[in-house]
């Protein structure tokens, strides 16, 4: 069984059409089928799942279509903060991914205290890519690298896949093993691009709203079908990045050498030592610098919330 | 299973009550239990089924799918013919050099008839053995029929430790397939460690690149390593980052625009690690392999990619 479920809610536009009611409504039906999926995916034992709410593209939709978006994010989330309880008897921790600077104060608040609410609970988790793009996820990833550079916390050279996995807005996820997209389109749409490099991808053609139990099972038929070719892909691709990180970490710790060898040959054992060192060196710098980022991310969500707090007191 | 305690009263009477309650109790658990284990063996039954079914749909439709292409094909080629001269366009008993030349004017045809064209088709071969002749004949329809880049992909970088041996193949292709005016359709092919094109030609009608893992996330990780060099020698700060700038770290100067199709062979569902940056608006097209495919087949799929919506988040 897949452990993580990533969704794009792809159709609800087009099942408005096809019902002839008001968009808005294809949109609220698209939140309901979305708490319908998350209990199957609970019933199936998937205990993680993320779906791509709003991209940073849907910005250049129709104001009113936008506001109307705006506004069911505004209410669903004060939703879940009326049901904390319920929340922390399942368990459920909600996380928003996205440049959340970019969405209304108010609901930027409302995330905050949802996700500050949930931080601690385990048993199940709900990511929400909200004001999203992977491209930006990306670039934000290479933002913070640099920012550990800037204060002298990490080299450029320490840079790498493992880092950036770090960086990223799902650092605290694994990869998907499964990306379902609805309605029939057949790409990406700048979702979880790193992530799903090695994911099994289903294109269903339901709409999202039309969505049912059956067809999620056909898309976990499928993940089992290609489970092993996509495990095996997998593997490769980890032993190569060892090598790869090996490989950077030979040259650095030789340079080093060089610099401090004054042009002398050196032993194969001085060598290893010297290898060893810097292995060690890197992994702790890289340590410390994850350590202050998610201080950096905390403080973010806890500013917002002392200032919800205050409003609210206000 | 909520059990309800019983209260034992040890008297004589009440002991041989107690004993018959023992027993009844005893044979219902065992009932219980044993519909349990039967239903544990009907939904491993039910389950084994539903796979067996869906490898047996998959099979019957890509069976199915290959006769339905070949006979619209057949279709829509006596279409062309009919429109047009039957002396130049027929496909019955002609000599060598004129079966080239249909089939050169034919694709270029074909080309121009579809709605639209991707500027940049991958192709992500998912194959553990891939054939050089069937890739070559994949890459000369491309440029046959107008598209102007192409790339080839595997996830093991087959194709890339085997370089020349693709290249010799595409022009041994394209000299079979497109005869006089192979000068006409020149290939340059990009490549990857020094930006400078392998052959030198007099109009470049296409771009063929040769790609490997090696060019996705190690890429990314190149390009923000760069980046972060530039922050520690103070020449730019973090927050100078945005997704265009990263992007065209990425895109070197040699750049080939993202890829509009990824035509994807085999039966694995995953981009495995192809070009993750470039993908995030690329339509994916599977077919089942690269094996003896035919000219039919990936035009097909170029239809398919013809008929796709792209809405960009409006």
């Amino acid at each position: 069984m897949p452990k993580h479920v990533a969704f794009i809610m792809d159709g609800n536009r087009r099942y408005a059409r096809k019902l002839h009611v008001e968009r808005q409504q294809g949109h609220t039906q698209g939140f309901d089928k979305l708490a319908e999926t998350l209990r199957w995916c609970l019933n199936l034992e998937i205990r993680e799942v993320t779906v791509y709410a709003f991209s940073i593209e849907n910005f250049k939709r129709a104001k009113d279509e936008v506001d109307g978006l705006m506004e069911l994010a505004r209410q669903k989330f004060s939703r879940l903060l009326d049901e904390q309880e319920d929340l922390e008897k399942h368990g459920v921790c909600i996380r928003v991914l996205g440049d959340l600077t970019l969405l209304p104060l108010d609901i930027q608040k409302l995330i905050a205290q949802a996700v500050l609410a949930t931080k601690h609970h385990n048993k199940c988790f709900l990511n929400v890519c909200f004001a999203y793009t992977s491209r930006h996820e990306i670039t934000n990833a290479v933002k913070e690298a640099a920012w550990g550079v800037e204060q002298g916390l990490i080299k450029p050279s320490d840079v790498s896949e493992f880092l950036l996995d770090e960086c990223l807005y799902t650092n605290n996820s694994p990869d998907p093993d499964l990306l379902i997209r609805t309605s029939g389109e057949v790409r990406l749409s700048d979702f979880l691009l790193w992530q799903t490099t090695y994911s099994c991808l289903v294109f269903q053609s339901i709409l999202w709203p039309e969505y049912s139990f059956w067809n999620l099972c056909e898309a976990i038929l499928q993940y089992q079908l290609n489970h092993q070719a996509l495990q095996k892909a997998r593997d490769q691709h980890a032993e190569a990045r060892v090598l790869q990180q090996l490989e950077a970490d030979r040259c650095c710790a030789a340079d080093l050498l060089q610099q401090t060898g004054l042009g002398k040959p050196v032993d194969p054992q001085l060598r290893q030592e010297a290898l060893q060192k810097y292995t060690a060196e890197r992994e702790e710098r890289v340590h410390s610098f994850l350590t202050a980022l998610q201080e950096k991310r905390d403080r973010f969500f806890t500013d917002l919330n002392k200032g919800f707090i205050a409003s609210a007191k206000a | 299973m909520k059990w309800h305690s019983q209260s034992i009263f040890l008297s004589g009477g009440a002991f041989k009550n107690w004993n018959a309650a023992l027993y009844e109790w005893l044979k219902i658990r065992q009932k219980i239990f044993l519909r349990l284990y039967m239903m544990a063996v009907v939904y491993e039954f039910v389950w084994r089924m539903l796979h067996a079914l869906l490898h047996l749909q998959r099979t019957i439709l890509s069976w199915f799918r290959i006769s339905i292409w070949n006979w619209n094909w057949r279709l829509w080629r006596r279409a062309v013919a009919a429109v047009q001269v039957p002396a130049v366009f027929g496909f019955q008993n002609h000599t060598y050099n004129n079966k080239k030349s249909c089939g050169r004017v034919r694709w270029k045809s074909d080309g121009k008839s579809l709605e639209k064209l991707p500027l940049h088709v991958g192709l992500l071969i998912a194959e553990e053995e891939p054939r050089y002749t069937d890739i070559a004949n994949l890459v000369v329809w491309c440029m046959a029929v107008g598209i102007s880049y192409v790339s080839v992909y595997d996830n093991q970088g087959i194709f890339r430790r085997n370089n020349s041996r693709l290249m010799d193949e595409i022009l041994k292709q394209q000299q079979e397939l497109l005869g006089l005016d192979s000068l006409k359709y020149s290939v340059e092919f990009l490549n990857n460690s020094n930006d400078k094109p392998e052959q030198q030609v007099l109009s470049c009608q296409a771009t063929v690149k040769v790609l490997s893992p090696d060019d996705g996330k190690p890429g990314i990780v190149t390009a923000a390593q760069k980046f972060c060099q530039l922050v520690e020698q103070q020449q730019q700060r973090s927050t100078d980052l945005d997704v265009n700038m990263l992007d065209s770290l990425l895109r070197g100067t040699k750049g080939m625009p993202d890829p509009d199709l990824v035509m994807k062979f085999g039966t694995v569902d995953s981009t495995l690690g192809f070009l993750p940056w470039h993908i995030r608006l690329a339509e994916i097209i599977s077919l089942p392999s690269h094996i003896n495919i035919t000219y039919e087949d990936f035009f097909s799929a170029l239809k398919c990619y013809a008929g796709c919506e792209q809405r960009l988040g409006k």
